[in-house]
């Protein structure tokens, strides 16, 4: 016998019905009561009184879609975030009256979790064994497995919290299920079942030269660090690094890969960046952007007399490839724009964005000018992920809601 | 119960400061043990939170009348009306 337990959410409606083998059926719609099988969808229960009831439950139009974000820190993952949720509309807040270092955010549609919160060692326990955060030893699979799976399925959960101040595990918070479920951090690919529970994976994969110049941009400014500190912190992580984060990037359904630019030479300022959209081919619900012609492999230069290009102008390539031995698309654009208000020019040219109207792209620029990224491929990029997991989300849900709920007898 | 309080930026500054001495230190030895790499992975993560942290202090402070108006909204300088 499967044990049944009744289970309320504020946000969550379900479709549920309940059958006798006498034929008769209750539909109830409604909005405050999810019944909730342990285990199995379908559980019989009552057979000893004789009747058996059957009850289906699928929270159908409102299963929640997870979404997997990768990158290491201080690799951006927070802007990133702040774009998508804009997408979705509505401003993403850390849950009220909680806990103040919470690094969880919340907006009507989308919540995103950090996945510190699942160290199962804290900074001390780390510096005792002698691992750092990247090692898979001081993180909590099981637990990060079971949680992000009670979610998708609808079940809220109590989450630790990782303390990134104190370096200590707080007590943990209620996580209700969203609509859209982001988990971002160092792992949300490593562990092949939490992998399969993406809907979409995203892998922010920022170059060395870049990162140790985004690292200065961060870091310089704080006392007691020195160029000889952040190199000695990037270098001594890289070990980690190149073993357990890097390698996720293979499983990604998209890539935001940040290389220096190729047109300045020999230029390591990190201002400028060459940015590479890397899109997988045949993931269901996501098809790849493209320039002009959907296949080809072409070079385009927009600047001249539609778009004003400064030194050293902008750069836009785009062309099928291989990427760890999966078909890709790539879109690739270097340099910067001067005005951001003529991105429309470009935004024309490009295809399959899944923008609800034209100049979509550009307004969601405009919209957070003053991110990081906004003048490079970084934003553009991360604005056109962001619609296509709009888009993404979209077709799930209407596909759930084309399947009727089965009652078996 | 005692509700949490988030610490403040200059704390973690300070944090960071102690964390990297700590990290020359222990990699002064050897500079692949375990305890090095460990040591240096703290200072990143502090590093990060620092940044976090001025990021939002600096978000706080860049509209004054943003920020008198969430407390305020009947004030005369705050009240904005959709029609």
């Amino acid at each position: 016998m499967a044990a049944c337990t009744v289970y309320s959410t504020q946000s969550l409606s379900t479709n549920c019905s309940i059958s006798t083998p006498s034929k008769t059926q209750f539909s109830f719609h409604q909005k405050q009561v999810v019944f909730y099988t342990t285990g199995r969808r379908n559980s019989k229960r009552g057979s000893n009184s004789g009747r058996s009831y059957v009850i289906t439950c699928a929270a159908s139009d409102q299963q929640t879609v997870v979404i997997g974000l990768a990158a290491d820190s201080g690799c951006g993952k927070s802007t990133f975030m702040r774009r998508l949720t804009s997408v979705f509309g509505g401003a993403a807040e850390p849950p009220k009256g909680g806990n103040p270092d919470s690094n969880t955010l919340i907006s009507d549609t989308t919540t995103v979790i950090c996945l510190d919160d699942y160290h199962s060692l804290d900074r001390t326990g780390r510096k005792e064994k002698g691992v750092t955060a990247l090692d898979p030893r001081a993180n909590d699979f099981d637990l990060m497995y079971e949680q992000v799976k009670a979610i998708k399925d609808g079940i809220s959960v109590e989450k630790p919290i990782y303390n990134h101040v104190t370096g200590l595990l707080d007590p943990p918070e209620l996580i209700k299920p969203p609509k859209i479920l982001v988990i971002e951090g160092l792992h949300p690919m490593f562990d092949s079942r939490v992998r399969d529970l993406l809907d979409f994976s995203i892998y922010l994969d920022i170059s060395n030269e870049v990162k140790f110049a985004w690292k200065i941009q961060r870091d310089m400014a704080e006392r007691g660090h020195s160029l000889e500190s952040i190199k000695a912190s990037i270098e001594a992580r890289k070990p980690d690094f190149e073993a357990y984060i890097d390698p996720q990037k293979q499983y990604a359904d998209a890539v935001i890969e940040v290389l220096p630019t190729q047109l300045i030479p020999d230029d390591n300022e990190g201002k400028i960046l060459r940015v590479r959209l890397i899109q997988k081919e045949g993931v269901k619900n996501f098809s790849p952007v493209y320039l002009f012609d959907d296949g080809s492999t072409i070079s385009w230069i927009p600047c001249g007399r539609k778009l004003t290009c400064s030194y050293p102008g902008i750069k836009f390539s785009y062309g099928p490839d291989t990427y760890y031995g999966n078909e890709v698309s790539i879109v690739e654009m270097d340099g910067q724009f001067d005005r951001l208000d003529e991105l429309i020019y470009v935004e024309s040219h490009l295809s399959n964005l899944s923008t609800k109207f034209y100049g979509e792209v550009t307004q969601q620029m405009l919209k957070h000018a003053d991110f990081p990224g906004s003048n490079n491929g970084t934003g553009l990029f991360q604005t056109i992920v962001g619609l296509k997991i709009r888009d993404l989300y979209e077709q799930i849900i209407a596909s759930r809601a084309e399947t009727p709920v089965a009652a078996k007898a | 119960r005692i509700r949490p309080v988030r610490a403040a930026p200059d704390k973690i500054s300070e944090k960071v400061e102690e964390s990297i001495k700590q990290a020359q230190e222990a990699c002064a030895g050897d500079p692949t043990s375990g305890e090095c790499v460990a040591a240096w992975d703290e200072v990143e993560e502090l590093s990060a939170a620092a940044s976090h942290a001025r990021d939002k202090q600096k978000e706080k402070d860049s509209d004054p009348l943003e920020n008198y108006c969430k407390d305020n909204p009947e004030t005369i300088e705050c009240k904005t009306f959709d029609d």
